[in-house]
């Protein structure tokens, strides 16, 4: 793992923000950034050299996705419910999305003409029961173009977890699927003109920002391990295990680290001599990538197994300085200004 | 239970897969593939070629195979010793010569003449160890030369002395009767094979010499730095190689009483496909005379065999040397993936039920984090202090994995001293009547230290069980230990199929491969007395002074056991379904016990332990690193009734100081905390207990 993924703890020193339980998705709307906890709307706001999160909205379902462009455009995916445009005038135009597809929307990004691509993670489960997808080898998701107007068209269906999106303003656009671990460029109206930019990634990825240099900014929500992926092989295990045992107890990846007694546990991450390994195999690990215009990995953020700064949602760049939410511990995080030169790292 | 289950688990019941991994671990398994090997060839001779099995062909097979093994061995000798020999076929021609030479032309007693070949035998393999053992030569090419050299001493003595040899006849019965003689309807020059490789297959397989030589070809330079003389080991292998051509000469003189030009050419090469495809190892280290007699016999009936179906000589070497190639291909590959095989296939996992546990409000399990601001004892100075106990002096005593029994002194525990060093990393630990320290120590056995320090062994082995296929007698995994008020000491073997450091493996497993075992040290005898035990870890001895409780760590049980008095021999379920692993168990104030659960049992591996194929698959495919393990990253402390019933359990919420929790021990109102992978002891205040209260005095009445 030598290059620009070897593993670093830019994560865990990165200067945490503030602390918000479920913050989740982070926007810029041109010189607002807003983020998403929970059923609640945040709007950032910078003050004497610290950012102060104000409560600018809540929706009746939970948040889960929010998307923005530096014209000031806000959208806000409210569970069970659909979309919502911010209009100029501060009020909200609601547009509905059927049931199925309404259940799921986990990410969304405006194209320069003011449409919005939108990431339905999948047709079977609710956001908050992912989990469930990717035991279930779930291939239904599916990504939208919504209007302003309400009108809905359907881009791509059948994908595995898509959970991040970027509209590259050339008509193509970027999303990554989760349970794929790949990055995948497609254009809109031409379905054959598809690109895998990475592929067989270390981890899950989740949502996508643009960079002002042309590139974008890629998060990872939680690990790939041997014995996840050997579970998801073993039917007969999975199935037993899925019918009978709570979601929050399976073996599988998750936001955060263990934290009670009857999570699984892996051989490697037994605590010896009161330490914890950073690379024992955890459930939960933190991950941002820098990639440029072709996907090619420039730089990244780590938080490891002996961290807290896992399950990283969303990243965006605002004011020059490079944000990222983690929402297994609820910080928001600082990554320092973007665009600076790759250091040497260690 | 659902009815696939319910085969699962007589599947695994009937039919273990655990022998099979303990057959390819026993040493004897390199013998195995030659050995069927050539059984197959017989069975395929004696129905190819007709009159195969009659006593003329066998007859005459074992008056070959004797010539033919004794080379054999020469020459496994020297593979063994890491080197190659190529010049026997040339020794073996000069050696006919004496032979023949003294008993034909000279007319020497036969036993003159032994000597005089033995003497040429030794010459040429003294030459070839010189050079190679003491001089340091490479092998290959110094047997070549010599190769050589005496094929050309052969060929300018052979033509002066041939029809000398062939116009005179030895008059000696001895000499004919060796040749031709029967005993007992074997050919003699046979018997005298026989008892010279029975002899060797000591010397090579059980004493000194066969040991330091394996040792010198294994891994030269470890072989010296252990003190053997390599220089010695490798002139006197070759020695070893000249004395046995010399002997098989003289049998095959005694044959044939003749010789010609080409006798001894090309035999290096059949000699070497022999002992290759026989299993012995081009590589050193590894062989065995068996080996050798194994491949003498495939390459002579597969040559006889070629003649009798009447095939040209060229074809019959050009066959030889292709079975050569083929021996020497397998040999590499087994040599390298032998233990690769082993690994994948010795970790063996069987069917294990834990019944669900039932949520009870109030929950007595539920979280709190009593043991959350333990005061530390030794942070960073003690590594896996498994078991910790106080002395009647109130100093802690803990084991480490570094060999050591560390003491900390009363009356604050922050001054340090190495009680006494034992080389193993010392587990339970207790106290007997007079005060010594009796240890189980991981790897080693049973061990026991005096007030003063002074380490002696009490036991180390036990009664090896009549069908296990492992050895079972050596101690591999002693894990706790308790001395009943008679002074016999009762330990728990946690598996007798890991060793320390892969205790965790186990867990994999599943299976009752553990034992209770009582050393009696008025007789010094040690007996198993309880076999199939799931990992039975913590041991305590009750206090009617007549049965015992200890844990099995994986089925989350603790039983009780009778040892004497009216019960007996019979065993019953103390506590049954815990939500942890339950790991040491110690005497608390008022009658009661603690309990350390070494950690917290988990849906998903409680399912695993269900489902063996799964684990197996696990086992094989995935880095062990990587196995679903039980979560022992937190870990807690029950304590219990004398009817064990629960009275109190305490957390370590975060996990932070003490994640694992493998023993505990009741003081004089505190409780003192351990972990086998932990760099800290613990120690906290316990309310409304006895301030008074010792294990010595529960024990052995005045403290």
């Amino acid at each position: 793992m030598d290059g620009v993924l070897k593993p670093n703890n830019r994560l865990e020193q990165a200067t945490r923000v503030l602390t918000l339980p479920s913050i989740d998705n982070l926007v810029a709307a041109g010189s607002t950034a807003y983020c998403s906890g929970g059923n609640n709307l945040y709007s950032l706001r910078a003050e004497a050299g610290s950012l102060r999160a104000d409560l600018a909205g809540s929706f009746p379902g939970a948040i889960t996705f929010l998307a923005a462009d530096s014209a000031g455009r806000l959208a806000v995916g409210v569970a069970d419910e659909g979309i919502r445009f911010a209009s100029p005038e501060g009020s909200w135009n609601q547009v509905a999305l059927a049931p199925d597809l309404a259940r799921c929307a986990v990410a969304a990004d405006f194209t320069p003409d003011g449409s919005l691509l939108v990431c339905i993670g999948s047709r079977e489960v609710a956001a908050a029961d992912w989990k469930r997808d990717l035991m279930q080898h779930g291939r239904s998701g599916t990504i939208l173009s919504v209007d302003q107007a309400g009108d809905i068209v359907t881009l791509v269906e059948g994908l595995a977890f898509p959970y991040g999106i970027a509209a590259l303003g050339d008509g193509r656009f970027v999303y990554s699927e989760s349970w794929r671990h790949c990055l995948v460029r497609r254009a809109i109206g031409s379905p054959h003109d598809i690109s895998d930019l990475l592929s067989d990634l270390p981890a899950y990825p989740a949502r996508l920002a643009r960079s002002a240099e042309g590139g974008f900014w890629l998060t990872a929500f939680a690990p790939r391990r041997q014995l996840f992926e050997m579970v998801l092989r073993e039917d007969d295990y999975r199935r037993e295990m899925m019918a009978t045992i709570d979601p929050s107890e399976w073996v599988g990846p998750d936001l955060s680290g263990e934290s009670r007694p009857d999570q699984p546990l892996q051989a490697g991450s037994v605590r010896q001599m009161g330490v914890i390994k950073p690379w024992a195999p955890s459930h939960s690990y933190g991950l941002v990538i820098k990639c440029d215009a072709e996907g090619r990995p420039l730089e990244s953020w780590h938080s490891r197994a002996d961290g807290t700064m896992h399950g990283i949602t969303s990243v965006i760049e605002f004011q020059g300085i490079v944000l990222a939410t983690s929402r297994g511990s609820g910080t928001l995080l600082n990554l320092g200004t973007s665009g600076a030169p790759v250091e040497s790292r260690p | 239970m659902a009815f696939s289950e319910t085969v699962t688990r007589l599947r695994y019941r009937v039919f273990s897969d655990r022998m099979v991994g303990e057959l390819l671990s026993k040493s004897w398994i390199d013998s195995a593939i030659p050995a069927s090997v050539l059984l197959i060839v017989v069975v395929a001779a004696s129905l190819i070629i007709p009159d195969f099995l009659s006593m003329g062909t066998l007859g005459d097979l074992g008056r070959q195979v004797a010539e033919f093994g004794l080379l054999g061995i020469g020459l496994t000798i020297v593979l063994m010793s890491g080197g190659i020999d190529l010049s026997i076929g040339s020794m073996f021609a000069l050696c006919v010569l004496a032979a023949l030479v003294c008993m034909n032309v000279l007319g020497l007693p036969i036993g003159v003449a032994l000597l005089a070949t033995l003497a040429t035998g030794i010459a040429c393999g003294l030459l070839n160890g010189v050079l190679i053992g003491y001089l340091r030569l490479r092998a290959f090419i110094t047997t070549l030369v010599t190769l050589v050299i005496y094929r050309a001493l052969y060929d300018i003595l052979f033509p002066r002395l041939a029809s000398a040899i062939v116009g005179n006849t030895p008059d000696s019965p001895l000499w004919d009767a060796i040749g031709f003689g029967n005993f007992y309807g074997m050919p003699i020059s046979f018997v005298i094979f026989v008892v010279l490789a029975l002899s060797l297959h000591i010397c090579l397989s059980r004493l000194r010499p066969g040991w330091r030589l394996r040792a010198v070809g294994g891994a030269r330079r470890s072989a010296h730095n252990a003190g053997i003389n390599v220089k010695l080991t490798v002139c006197l292998a070759y020695v070893a190689s000249g004395v046995l051509t010399a002997i098989a000469a003289f049998l095959f003189s005694a044959r044939l009483g003749s010789t010609g030009a080409d006798t001894g050419i090309g035999v290096e090469i059949s000699v070497l496909t022999a002992v290759v495809l026989g299993g012995v190892s081009l590589g050193g280290g590894r062989g065995s005379v068996g080996n050798a007699i194994i491949g003498a016999v495939l390459v002579l009936i597969l040559t006889n065999s070629l003649i009798r179906l009447a095939m040209p000589g060229s074809v019959n070497q050009l066959i030889l040397g292709l079975v050569l190639i083929l021996a020497v291909l397998f040999d590499a590959k087994w040599v390298k993936n032998r233990d690769k095989v082993l690994n994948k296939l010795y970790v063996s996992p069987t069917y294990l039920l834990l019944p669900a546990r039932a949520k009870t409000e109030p929950d007595p399990y539920a979280l709190n984090d009593r043991l959350g601001a333990t005061e530390l004892i030794g942070l960073g100075e003690v590594e896996g202090p498994e078991d910790v106990i106080l002395d009647r002096h109130d100093h802690l005593y803990t084991g480490t994995r570094h060999g050591t029994i560390e003491r900390f002194l009363a009356p604050d525990y922050k001054s340090r001293e190495t009680f006494a060093t034992i080389g193993g990393h010392p587990l339970g630990l207790t106290f007997d009547r007079a005060g010594n320290l009796l240890t189980c120590v991981g790897g080693m056995g049973v061990y026991q230290v005096s007030p003063e320090g002074k380490a002696s062994k009490v036991t180390d082995e036990t009664n090896r069980s009549l069908l296990s296929i492992i050895d079972d007698s050596r101690l591999r995994l002693p894990d706790d230990l308790d001395i009943a008020p008679d002074g016999r000491i009762f330990f728990s073997e946690a598996t007798i199929r890991y060793g320390m450091s892969e205790w965790a493996t186990d867990a994999l497993e599943g299976r009752g491969n553990g034992r209770l075992i009582c050393h009696d040290p008025r007789t010094g005898v040690t007996r198993t007395i309880l076999r199939g035990l799931i990992f039975p870890n913590g041991i305590t001895i009750c206090r009617d002074g007549q049965s015992l409780l200890f844990a099995e760590t994986w089925a989350c049980r603790i039983n009780r056991y009778w040892f004497d008095g009216p019960r007996k021999g019979q065993r019953e379920v103390f506590l049954d379904n815990l939500p942890g692993y339950p790991d040491n168990i110690n005497r608390g104030s008022n009658g009661s016990y603690w309990i350390a659960i070494l950690g917290m049992r988990t849906k998903t591996f409680d399912l695993a332990m269900r489902k063996p194929a799964f684990r197996r698959r696990m086992a094989r495919q995935i880095a062990s690193d990587e196995w679903l393990f039980p979560n022992i990253n937190r870990g807690c402390v029950l304590h219990v009734s004398a009817e064990g019933a629960i009275l109190d359990v305490l957390w370590d919420q975060e996990g932070a100081n003490h994640p694992s929790i493998t023993s505990t021990c009741e003081h004089k109102g505190y409780l003192y905390l351990g972990g086998v992978s932990n760099n800290r002891i613990g120690r906290v205040k316990l309310a409304g207990s006895d301030p008074n209260w010792t294990a010595q005095a529960d024990y052995w009445g005045v403290s």
